[in-house]
């Protein structure tokens, strides 16, 4: 899969975990950059990602995340 | 009080308790939350609007979803992290509530248990269904 094609996919868990359909998603986009996300609905958004995709993150993984791009490429390299 | 921690709990996995609706805990839950809607307080009202008696509150009856993830599953070590619930009919005082829950889902990666749970009365009458998302104290 494309690194587009998995941001087409990206964008629909966001703006469905964040309730937005205006929300996009890339590389550098951070926690800082969408007001509504906090520590729970990252919780929120790992699941969502994981089903998405039909992968799982590992436990660690999951909260060293720097960027929107770190957790593409994980994606990328489980799918 | 059970103490469940994450990596005990399984898929299926399932607990519950009972609870008796009284009028002293609707007074109590009236001055907690201070909703005195009469829906709550006067029954001819809620006989007016096609009730058989003053409905218990709603989050009242939710509250019993607190009391299941802190108390029963997972217990001790529970973080309530969010909550969904529908009313599907009206609880009354007098009536015993039955609360069940199953696990329907855990996420190894964030350490979140996704638990159903069903409310009914005195056996029988379906009176709220949940989904309840816990994590766990460190």
């Amino acid at each position: 899969m494309l690194r587009e094609e998995v941001y087409c996919k990206l964008n629909e868990v966001f703006q469905d975990v964040f309730d937005d359909e205006d929300i996009r998603v890339e590389d550098s986009t951070t926690a800082d950059d969408i007001e509504d996300w906090d520590s729970l609905e990252h919780i929120n958004l790992v699941v969502a990602v994981e089903k998405k995709f039909n992968i799982k993150f590992n436990m660690g993984e999951v909260n060293k995340f720097k960027n929107v791009g770190e957790m593409v490429d994980i994606i990328i390299s489980r799918i | 009080m059970n103490n469940y921690k994450y990596q005990d709990l399984k898929l299926g996995q399932t607990n519950g308790f009972e609870y008796n609706v009284t009028e002293e805990k609707l007074n109590m839950f009236k001055c907690l939350s201070g909703d005195n809607n009469p829906l709550h307080t006067d029954d001819k009202f809620a006989k007016q609007h096609g009730f058989s008696d003053k409905v218990v509150y709603g989050m009242l009856t939710a509250s019993l979803i607190s009391t299941f993830g802190g108390v029963y599953l997972p217990g001790k070590y529970c973080i309530i992290q969010q909550v969904e619930i529908k009313f599907i009919a009206p609880v009354f005082v007098g009536d015993r509530i039955t609360v069940l829950g199953k696990i329907v889902e855990l996420n190894d990666s964030v350490q979140r248990a996704v638990i159903n749970i069903e409310m009914r009365k005195n056996n029988s009458v379906k009176v709220a269904k949940a989904k309840l998302y816990v994590g766990f104290l460190e």
